[in-house]
């Protein structure tokens, strides 16, 4: 039995002066395996062409086409609507810039953190050797960063995050699974006390309030809870070493770690 | 002395924001250690007043209670400075938190508004449960049953109880969440745990309360 979907966008163009925020109905007969990227192609195809939303790869893998459905940030493409009740509630992600309707400038964002995080493979290498055999690491080291790795970029864990849409500056769980990733990574020669000077603070790991926003929505489950519990305990450690005494801390940093064997 | 002492143009290797941090966590910890045992102290008027009375004759003699107490008063103090850091305290901040609440219909992000709450109330309560109970020691059971008993504080104590078990029962989780001992896979088990734990204090206290009123003096 197929449903006949009350889908309800926001409206509004920052470009034109003319335009004001609104919600305005759509309505879309489902079928069966409809995701809302098909359901909001048809929209445009058939009903709006001056909807804006964004798509590109519509398999979850490009991250562009985050939007708050009923609520919760994920990803249009990723989102069947047989999971969703017949009303369909759809809003720009927040803490992006707008660009128009359901589409968010994201990219700004993150080259932004990215370039504050220095999300690039630091060393003291005189010269880099293309022609160099690339060192070898072992399997499970790199399976354990690339999990980090398959981060797409869409930005549903910054929008889901109290902490960033109070504070603009913070730099979201996707930033600090960043650095986790360059932190398992030892190619990246950086020292605890380098990656305290870009996240030890109130922008990174000690601005997260534990709300896990972030966690229940992230799209491709990257596990962004245990990461930022892992570099908040290791950068917490790292600005008292010196006060509480060398065994304590050893215990403390040896808990429910998974970057033991490196 | 360094330039660092000097400039803000300098940064101090590894000190900072992290140390305040690790303040902030330990000054819940030992709250939550001090509320749950303080608990313990009150309720043992539920196995006798006798037995309360001989605690609180124990902690006084010992001058516990008169060190102690101001002690608690300041640690509460240091914990407020430590956490208000990350209360909204902007009107601004403040819009943009409830209307993510409302928005997103998520669990813990409401408890942190709880959380926030909770804490402005504790702030005046606590203070004023503080300021009666140690300008007019000894403590005893009769005392404290009379207080009760007068009107006015059970309604007081009605509206702390639960305000103190929300406010630590949701920053045990939390703190167990931010440094990583909470994780993806016990998350659900923590989170029953948290629910018990307040459901089970709130619940000895409410026994406390009860008994305090009918206790005759
Ligand atoms: C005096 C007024 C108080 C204020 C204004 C206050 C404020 C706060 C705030 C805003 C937080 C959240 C911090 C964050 O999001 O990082 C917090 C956490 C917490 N509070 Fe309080 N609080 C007060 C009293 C108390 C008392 C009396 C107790 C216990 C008896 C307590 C126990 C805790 C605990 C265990 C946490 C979690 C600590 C953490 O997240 O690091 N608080 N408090
Ligand atoms: S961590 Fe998850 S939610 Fe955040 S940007 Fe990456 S894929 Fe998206
Ligand atoms: S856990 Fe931290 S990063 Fe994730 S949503 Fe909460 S405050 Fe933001
Ligand atoms: S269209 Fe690429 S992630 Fe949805």
């Amino acid at each position: 039995m197929s449903r006949r979907l009350h889908i309800e966008v926001f409206r509004y163009n920052p470009l034109d002066p003319n335009s004001e925020p609104h919600m305005q109905s759509f309505y879309v007969n489902e079928y069966d395996s409809m995701t809302l990227f098909i359901a909001l192609n048809i929209i445009r195809d058939e009903q709006d062409p001056t909807l804006q939303f964004d798509f590109c790869c519509r398999a979850g893998i490009c991250g562009s086409c985050g939007m708050v459905i009923n609520g919760r940030p994920g990803l249009a493409c990723h989102t069947q609507t047989r999971d969703l009740p017949d009303h369909i509630v759809l809003h720009p992600l927040p803490v992006f810039k707008l660009i128009g309707d359901l589409s968010v400038d994201t990219g700004t964002w993150f080259r932004d953190a990215g370039a504050r995080i220095e999300a690039w493979v630091h060393n003291d290498h005189e010269q880099f050797d293309p022609k160099a055999e690339e060192v070898r690491m072992e399997n499970d080291l790199a399976n354990e960063i690339f999990e980090l790795d398959r981060c797409i970029e869409c930005g549903c864990c910054v929008s889901a995050c109290g902490t960033a849409r109070m504070r603009e500056d913070f730099l979201g769980a996707t930033s600090i699974a960043r650095v986790a990733r360059f932190y398992l990574d030892p190619r990246d020669e950086r020292n605890e006390e380098n990656y305290y000077q870009v996240i030890g603070n109130d922008q990174g790991v000690f601005g997260c309030m534990g709300l896990l926003g972030c966690e229940d929505v992230c799209p491709k489950h990257i596990p962004l809870q245990d990461q930022l519990g892992i570099m908040r305990r290791m950068l917490a450690i790292h600005s008292v070493k010196g006060i509480l005494p060398k065994r304590v801390l050893e215990k403390l940093q040896h808990k429910g770690c998974c970057h033991e064997s490196h | 002395m360094d330039a660092s002492t000097l400039t803000l143009h300098v940064r101090k290797n590894g000190a900072g924001v992290g140390r305040l941090d690790v303040m902030q966590m330990l000054s819940g910890v030992l709250l939550i250690v001090f509320l749950w045992a303080h608990l313990m102290l009150v309720s043992s008027v539920l196995i006798s007043p006798k037995l309360m009375n001989a605690i609180a004759w124990f902690f006084e003699t010992t001058y516990m209670a008169q060190v102690g107490g101001p002690l608690i008063g300041l640690l509460i103090f240091a914990h407020f400075l430590l956490a208000a850091r990350k209360m909204p305290w902007r009107a601004q901040e403040t819009n943009a938190f409830v209307k993510h609440s409302v928005m997103m219909h998520h669990k813990d992000t409401w408890l942190w508004l709880a959380q926030v709450g909770t804490a402005l109330l504790i702030l005046v309560m606590a203070a004023t449960h503080m300021w009666v109970v140690l300008t007019d020691l000894p403590i005893t059971a009769a005392k404290s049953a009379a207080r009760i008993q007068s009107g006015t504080w059970l309604p007081f104590y009605l509206i702390l109880l639960p305000l103190a078990e929300i406010h630590v029962g949701i920053g045990f989780y939390r703190i167990g969440v931010k440094y990583g001992y909470i994780t993806k896979a016990n998350r659900k088990w923590y989170q029953r745990l948290e629910n018990y734990m307040m459901g089970g204090f709130i619940t000895i206290g409410l026994l406390t309360l009860i008994r305090f009123l009918f206790l005759t003096v």
